[in-house]
């Protein structure tokens, strides 16, 4: 589900095969079942399979975080260093201050929307471009989560929370239902409601949507403040899926957050945003991972794979738009 | 050393910010305030601030660091391009010297030159996919940051069987450990100036002629202020999109070389550190993102601000946590502060 401003899907001659999700779909499901059958149905055995979808969840919801504020042209350099204040103020919340669980996780929602919200307000009061304010302000949150609790590791907390990091539904785990549901609101909010139709016209033309009555200083708050609380659901769900959180949770979260849009299919310069794009290139850059443990490569040789991705979809974008201009 | 274009802009462009702006809001003026109070500041707090073999001897090296890898990203910046693998191109650079002596025993000249050879060559690989796809400069140098970093790791494991070469170049300890002061002439010493300041300095000076005075300077600015209008004034822009990058890739190996003398070892986990200041120094100095104007002298102020600004936090013995909050929000202040004066100066001039 691609939407644009204008929702070029619902243009006339447009085939799903033309789609670029659709071709993220096919090589997503070719690699799966190249994958489980190179690993002899090693992957489709229940514990195998369970914990591919779990550590599915917190890339799906960061690259959600990053394609909000990319939907108005800006980008949010903050979201892996807010994930892991979120995450570390909850486990704190809960250990030191005692609160319990339903608390701590509200705490940390509120926590990440409050941070995001700061990062818009900033960028609309001072005007400084969105890149340089949350570059500053990941600065700030970085030293904020290792203020926290040191280079110490929280362990311990809600019983109930990690019961639910566990748990399992129909044999999906619940983290990634979570998810899930979150990626389905998200394309909930771009495609029905009006602070999202809002938000994605600022990103495709400021000029046009001023014009229209928009106000574009709202939208950059909206998308902030969303990214925000989307980081602190990540925040979360890293609390539950993982027994224990420490000071440098969120370190390797800022690359894969714009890999995830990017191969996905959204631009950087604003107007579009692909839910199932985000979802099906953070699945993809899963399937690299799995792929590494199983055989056993050289995590590094991950870094180059997923590098070479991000760019090959890109060219490969590219490419087809090119293609289809010729042929129209 | 501010280079600026001067040619007015396009019907269809959006209008500018004038180019008069007055002396007080001039960012670089601020700059110069600021670095001042800070030294005085530290140095009434901690009189060890002011001793020259401690503090500002080290402080001189980290500033000549940091300024050439701000340089590497004034010169894609100039585009309105970034540069986010800036901090893996050094590495790779600096990999390739450490592969050059160790493997083929060439002195500390020719790893150099090596080096600087591979830093250009990926940054020109950068340019040329930028300038022929079409595709934004922030996701193929991302994608290349990826690369480059699975990359060194692989090389180093393969080739020293850990993560750094064993030996350096002959010449390498006396740069990292040598001031001007070692060297006599009779009875005549130079002053206590680490000897890679003299590379930064050098740097700086033929970035700055190069946008100030030079054809293809010139013409990358106007690339970088409208592509379109400098693609119908003939100039070959995608040719001025690649060299820019070539020049980032350069002086983001030249870095790379004067941290490893800094260190003392060529090592994988070089550049780790660049990726940040590499933005700081010169957003700090007045280069704007957008493209089209560079200011060499306010990097070279924005690198020594954040630099002091470390060594004295960390001779006040502040933890790594505090350092960064308050590096974050120094950096958030100054560029609200220089926002601020731009507003107030437009408003004045507009009154006028």
């Amino acid at each position: 589900m691609t939407l644009t401003a204008t929702q070029r899907s619902t243009l006339p001659g447009r085939h799903l095969w033309q789609a670029p999700e659709f071709t993220l779909a096919v090589i997503a499901v070719a690699g799966f079942a190249a994958l489980a059958v190179a690993t002899g149905g090693n992957l489709l055995s229940a514990g195998t399979l369970g914990a591919f979808f779990r550590f599915l969840a917190v890339p799906i919801v960061i690259g959600l975080s990053q394609m909000v504020v990319l939907a108005v042209g800006q980008m949010n350099l903050s979201v892996g260093a807010l994930t892991g204040f979120c995450a570390m103020a909850a486990a704190w919340l809960m250990l030191e201050a005692g609160l319990p669980a339903p608390l701590a996780v509200l705490a940390a929602l509120l926590l990440g929307l409050f941070a995001g919200v700061t990062n818009g307000v900033l960028v609309v009061l001072t005007r400084i471009n969105g890149f340089i304010v949350t570059l500053a302000t990941m600065t700030i949150i970085q030293g904020l989560r290792y203020g926290v609790n040191g280079p110490d590791t929280f362990q311990g907390y809600s019983p109930g929370l990690r019961e639910f990091g566990r748990a399992s539904i129909l044999g999906l785990p619940a983290v990634f239902l979570v998810a899930l549901a979150v990626a389905a609101l998200v394309a909930l909010f771009f495609s029905r409601t009006v602070p999202g139709r809002h938000l994605l016209a600022s990103g495709g033309s400021p000029f046009a949507a001023r014009l229209s009555g928009i106000s574009n200083d709202r939208s950059l708050i909206v998308a902030h403040g969303l990214s925000g609380l989307l980081a602190g659901v990540a925040a979360v769900l890293t609390v539950a899926a993982s027994g224990s959180v420490n000071a440098t949770i969120g370190d390797d979260l800022l690359l894969p957050s714009f890999a995830a849009p990017i191969i996905g299919g959204v631009a950087l310069t604003g107007g579009m945003v692909s839910v199932t794009g985000t979802l099906l290139a953070a699945f993809l850059v899963r399937l690299v991972d799995v792929m590494q443990a199983q055989f056993g490569i050289n995590p590094r040789w991950v870094d180059l794979i997923i590098g070479a991705v991000v760019l090959g979809a890109v060219l490969l974008g590219t490419v087809r738009t090119k293609l289809q201009e010729r042929s129209d | 050393m501010t280079a600026q274009l001067e040619t007015p802009a396009p019907p269809d462009a959006p209008p500018r910010t004038p180019h008069r702006v007055p002396l007080w809001a001039n960012p670089r003026v601020g700059l110069v305030v600021l670095l001042v109070a800070l030294v005085v500041l530290f140095s009434v707090l901690r009189p060890a601030f002011l001793n020259t073999r401690l503090t500002l001897t080290p402080l001189q090296s980290d500033i000549s660091v940091y300024l050439v890898v701000g340089l590497a990203q004034l010169s894609v910046l100039s585009l309105g391009h970034m540069n986010m693998a800036v901090g893996r191109m050094a590495a790779t650079s600096a990999f390739t010297m450490g592969l050059v002596h160790d493997k083929l025993g060439a002195g500390l000249v020719l790893s150099l030159i090596a080096g600087l050879a591979v830093g250009a060559l990926l940054g020109a690989l950068a340019g040329l996919i930028i300038s022929r796809t079409g595709v934004n400069s922030f996701v193929v140098t991302l994608a290349m940051d990826f690369a480059l970093a699975g990359l060194i790791t692989i090389l180093y494991s393969g080739v020293t069987g850990g993560v750094a070469f064993p030996t350096m170049p002959a010449g390498m300890s006396e740069l990292r450990s040598d001031t001007f002061a070692d060297y006599c002439i009779g009875d005549v010493c130079g002053p206590r100036v680490p000897l890679v300041v003299p590379f930064a300095i050098l740097a700086a000076l033929l970035v700055g002629l190069l946008f100030r005075f030079s054809r293809l300077g010139r013409e990358i600015l106007m690339t970088g202020a409208n592509q379109r209008a400098a693609e119908l004034s003939g100039i070959p822009t995608k040719d001025r999109i690649v060299q820019a990058h070539a020049v980032s890739g350069l002086l983001a190996a030249l870095g790379g070389f004067l941290l490893a003398a800094n260190n003392g070892a060529f090592s994988a986990s070089l550049g780790d550190s660049f990726l940040l200041p590499s933005f700081l120094a010169p957003v700090l100095g007045g280069t704007l993102l957008a493209g089209g104007a560079v200011s060499v002298l306010g990097t070279a102020l924005g690198a020594a601000l954040t630099q002091v600004i470390y060594k004295g936090l960390n001779l006040l013995q502040f933890q790594l946590d505090q350092l960064q909050l308050y590096i974050g929000l120094v950096l958030l202040a100054a560029l609200s502060l220089d926002r601020a004066r731009h507003v107030l100066a437009e408003r004045r001039g507009n009154r006028a």
